[in-house]
C-alpha cells in the first residue's frame, strides 16, 4: 500500500515538475513540451490504474489551486476554461495508455509504449479536448477536431520519445516498469 | 511551493469553503441557459464587482491570473467571426471570463488545506474500495514535498549534459530523471513503512501538515 | 570495488600552474533575486586549489559559473582566456564539472556510451567517438566496463565513470563539487589517489578538509565572500577553529581582522573580495 502511494504521488509530482521544465528539441526540430510527456509516462510505466490515479491526483491538485501546470497555472478557473478537456482527460489518457502496454505482454516495448501514448494520449485525450471546446466554448465539434490537427504531429513525436524513453528505463532497470509485471 | 490564494484577507475569505464551490456550480449552472450576450455581460460585471469589493490590489491579482486565458480567447473569438457567429462570439467570451473569474474567486479566497478537505471528503466513499483514510492527505504532502526536488534533479541532469555538450537539452534527460523518481518512491515507501505505514488501522497517524 | 590500473597517470611535477589560469573580475551575481557574490575579484592559477565554506555560502554557484553553466550577473569570468559561458564549445575542451550524486550526471545506458558522448560533441563523429572512448576505458584498465550497464554498477564505480567520463575529454581544468560524499572511506581514497596523480588544474569543492592540507591554496567562502584566501597551514587550522565555535553557536563569528592579521603574518595572499 505504502508504495503503491508512493508511486502514484511521486509520479504526480514528475508530472508537477515537468511543467516547469523548458521545452525539449527533438531531431525533426519541434520542440515539445514536457508536461504532457509526463501523462504518457505514467501510462508506460504506472500502468493503467497507477498511471491514471497520478494523473488524477495532480488534475486535482492544480484545480484545488497550486500552480502546477505549464505555465505555473492552476486553480478552479481552469475547469471552466476552452482547454478543460484536454486536463481533465489526462486521467483517461494515462488509463488508455497504462492499459494497452500492459495487455501486449510481449512485442518491442518502444513501438508498443509509442502506440499505447498516441492512442491514449493523444486520440483519447483530444476527444476529451474536443468534447471540453463544446461543453465550455461552444466550439463545433468538427471544427474543434480540425483546429486541434496542428498539434498532432508535435504529440506524435512526442508520444515516440514517450517510447523511447520507457524502453530505455526498461533496459536500465529489468523489472521496474509496474505495468509490465503482474501485480 | 506557494498556492494560489491570495493573502491579503477580504470578506469572501471568511466564507466557508463548500458554500463558496456551491456558489460555483450554481452560478456556471446559471450560465448555461443564457443565450443574450447581453446578460452574459451582465454576469461578468457582477463578478468583477466582486472582484473589486476585496480591493484594487486584489483586483489586479485576478486579471493577471486572466491574461493566459484572454490569447486563448481572442482566438475563439476571431473563430466565431470566421464563422459568421459574432453574436454568439461575444456570448461565449463574456461567459468564459464570467464563469472562470468566479470559480478564479474561490482559489484566491480559500486556503489550500480548506480545499483538499472538501476532496478528501468527497473521497470518502472510496474507502469502501480500499483507500486508507490518510492516503490522499500523505500524497498530497508527497507531491508538494517532491515537485521541487524533481525540478532540482532535472536541473541538475541539464548541467551534467550542458558540460559536454553544446546542446542545451534533451530528452534522453527524463531517462535518468524518471529513474531517479522511480529510487525515491522506494526510499519514500520505505520510510512510510518505518512510521507505521498509512493502512486503515486506527491508531496515531502522523501529522503530515504542508502549508503551501 | 573500483581497481586502480596498473598504468594509471604519471605523476606530474606538482604546483606548475596549467596556463593562464581562470580569471575572475568584478563578478556580481544573483541567484532568483538573491545576491551572491559582489565585485567578486580573485585569479587562480595553482595547480590544487580548495574551495571551503558552509553549505549556502556559495562555492556550487561559483564552481558553475566558473564552467560557464551560469551567466554572471555582471562581472567576467575567463579561463585559459575564454568566455566559457559564450563559448561553449571551447568550454568542453577547457574545462570538466563533476558534481556530488552520479545519479544526477549519467545519463546515457552502457558505460562506453556515457564517455563517448562528450567525445562526440569534441570530435564531431559518433564512431571515432566510441574508438576513443574504448581506447580510454582500456587505457584506463578497464576495457570490460565498455558494454557494462551503468545503472548496475556500485556507487564508487558510478562515480569513477563521472570521473572518467570528463577525464575522457582531456580538460584543462576540473572542478569537483563535492565529489565524493557519501562513499565508504577506502573507495574515497582511492578515487583522491586517481585525482592527485592528474596533471590538469584541480578545483576542488569540499568539505573533507583533511584532504586539502596537500593543496596549493585554500578559498574561504561564507555568504558569497573570501573570507580566507591563502595555504592550507594558514587557512584550514582557522577554519577548523570558526567550524568548531558554531557547534555552540548559531551565528558564525567571524573576527575578520584577526584572520587578515593571520593571514598577513604567514605571508599569505589578502582576501580580495569587497563588499
Amino acid at each position: 500500500m505504502e508504495r503503491q502511494v508512493a508511486y502514484i504521488a511521486l509520479f504526480a509530482a514528475l508530472i508537477a515538475a515537468l511543467g516547469f521544465v523548458p521545452p525539449i528539441p527533438t531531431p525533426i526540430g519541434v520542440p515539445i513540451t514536457a508536461q504532457t510527456l509526463g501523462v504518457m509516462l505514467a501510462g508506460t510505466i504506472l500502468g493503467s490504474k497507477r498511471g491514471a490515479l497520478a494523473s488524477l491526483l495532480i488534475v486535482v491538485i492544480a484545480l484545488a489551486g497550486l500552480p502546477v501546470l505549464s505555465g505555473g497555472r492552476g486553480g478552479l478557473g481552469v475547469l471552466f476554461g476552452p482547454t478543460a478537456g484536454f486536463l481533465v482527460g489526462w486521467p483517461l489518457a494515462s488509463y488508455v495508455t497504462g492499459l494497452i502496454v500492459e495487455k501486449s505482454r510481449a512485442g518491442n516495448l518502444f513501438l508498443v509504449s509509442s502506440l499505447a501514448a498516441i492512442i491514449g494520449c493523444v486520440i483519447v485525450l483530444y476527444a476529451c479536448g474536443v468534447v471540453g471546446l463544446k461543453v465550455n466554448a461552444n466550439v463545433d465539434m468538427m471544427h474543434g477536431l480540425k483546429g486541434s490537427l496542428i498539434y498532432v504531429p508535435g504529440d506524435i513525436v512526442k508520444a515516440i520519445v514517450a517510447g523511447f524513453v520507457t524502453q530505455q528505463i526498461a533496459k536500465a532497470r529489468p523489472g521496474i516498469l509496474l505495468s509490465r509485471t503482474s501485480s | 511551493m506557494l498556492s494560489l490564494t491570495v493573502e491579503t484577507k477580504s470578506w469572501m475569505h471568511r466564507w466557508p469553503v463548500e458554500t463558496k464551490l456551491l456558489l460555483v456550480c450554481l452560478f456556471s449552472l446559471l450560465m448555461v441557459p443564457v443565450n443574450d450576450w447581453r446578460l452574459a455581460l451582465f454576469g461578468l460585471i457582477a463578478v468583477a464587482l466582486l472582484y473589486a469589493s476585496a480591493g484594487w490590489a486584489f483586483a489586479k491579482i485576478g486579471l493577471v491570473r486572466l491574461r493566459p486565458l484572454s490569447y486563448l480567447v481572442a482566438l475563439l473569438f476571431l473563430y466565431f467571426v470566421l464563422t459568421a457567429r459574432l453574436e454568439e462570439g461575444l456570448l461565449v467570451s463574456f461567459k468564459l471570463f464570467a464563469t472562470i473569474g468566479f470559480a478564479n474567486l474561490v482559489t484566491m479566497t480559500s486556503r489550500l488545506d480548506d480545499l483538499m478537505a472538501v476532496v478528501e471528503w468527497l473521497a470518502k466513499p472510496l474507502r469502501f474500495f480500499g483507500l486508507p483514510p490518510r492516503a490522499l492527505s500523505f500524497a498530497m504532502g508527497l507531491v508538494v514535498r517532491f515537485t521541487p526536488l524533481f525540478l532540482q534533479k532535472s536541473e541538475l541532469l541539464h548541467q551534467a549534459w550542458r558540460a559536454r555538450s553544446p546542446k542545451k537539452s534533451s530528452a534522453r534527460l527524463l531517462v535518468p530523471l524518471a529513474l531517479n523518481v522511480l529510487d525515491d518512491a522506494d526510499h519514500v515507501a520505505e520510510a512510510l513503512r518505518a512510521r507505521g505505514g498509512i493502512g486503515s488501522h486506527k491508531g496515531a497517524q502522523p501529522t503530515n501538515k504542508n502549508k503551501s | 570495488m573500483p581497481e586502480l590500473s596498473k598504468d594509471s597517470p604519471a605523476d606530474a611535477n606538482k604546483g606548475k600552474a596549467q596556463g593562464a589560469g581562470i580569471t575572475i573580475t568584478r563578478l556580481s551575481h544573483r541567484l532568483d533575486e538573491t545576491p551572491i557574490f559582489s565585485n567578486l575579484s580573485v585569479t587562480l592559477t595553482e595547480r590544487r586549489i580548495g574551495l571551503i565554506g558552509r553549505n549556502g555560502s556559495g562555492k556550487s554557484t561559483l564552481a558553475r559559473l566558473i564552467c560557464g553553466l551560469l551567466e554572471p550577473s555582471e562581472g567576467e569570468i575567463l579561463t585559459h582566456g575564454a568566455d566559457l559561458f559564450k563559448d561553449r564549445k571551447t568550454a568542453m575542451e577547457t574545462i570538466g564539472l563533476i558534481f556530488q550524486n552520479p545519479d544526477h550526471q549519467i545519463i546515457f545506458p552502457t558505460v562506453e556510451e556515457e564517455i563517448a558522448f562528450g567525445l562526440e560533441n569534441i570530435i564531431g563523429n559518433k564512431k571515432d567517438a566510441r574508438r576513443r572512448a574504448k581506447q580510454f576505458l582500456e587505457k584506463f584498465g578497464r576495457a570490460d566496463w565498455a558494454e557494462r550497464g551503468t545503472y548496475s554498477l556500485s556507487q564508487g564505480q558510478r562515480h569513477l565513470v563521472c570521473l572518467m567520463a570528463v577525464l575522457a575529454m582531456e580538460p584543462k581544468v576540473i572542478i569537483l563539487d563535492e565529489p565524493f560524499a557519501g562513499l565508504d572511506w577506502p573507495t574515497t581514497k582511492r578515487l583522491y589517489r586517481w585525482l592527485d596523480a592528474l596533471d590538469q588544474q584541480l578545483l576542488m569543492v569540499t568539505h573533507d578538509i583533511e584532504h586539502l592540507e596537500s593543496y596549493d591554496r585554500i578559498l574561504w567562502l561564507e555568504k558569497g565572500r573570501i573570507v580566507g584566501d591563502g595555504r592550507p597551514e594558514a587557512i584550514l587550522p582557522l577554519y577548523r577553529k570558526a567550524m568548531e565555535a558554531l557547534v555552540d553557536r548559531d551565528e558564525l563569528v567571524l573576527d575578520e581582522q584577526d584572520i587578515a592579521r593571520q593571514l598577513a603574518e604567514t605571508g599569505a595572499h589578502q582576501p580580495d573580495g569587497e563588499v
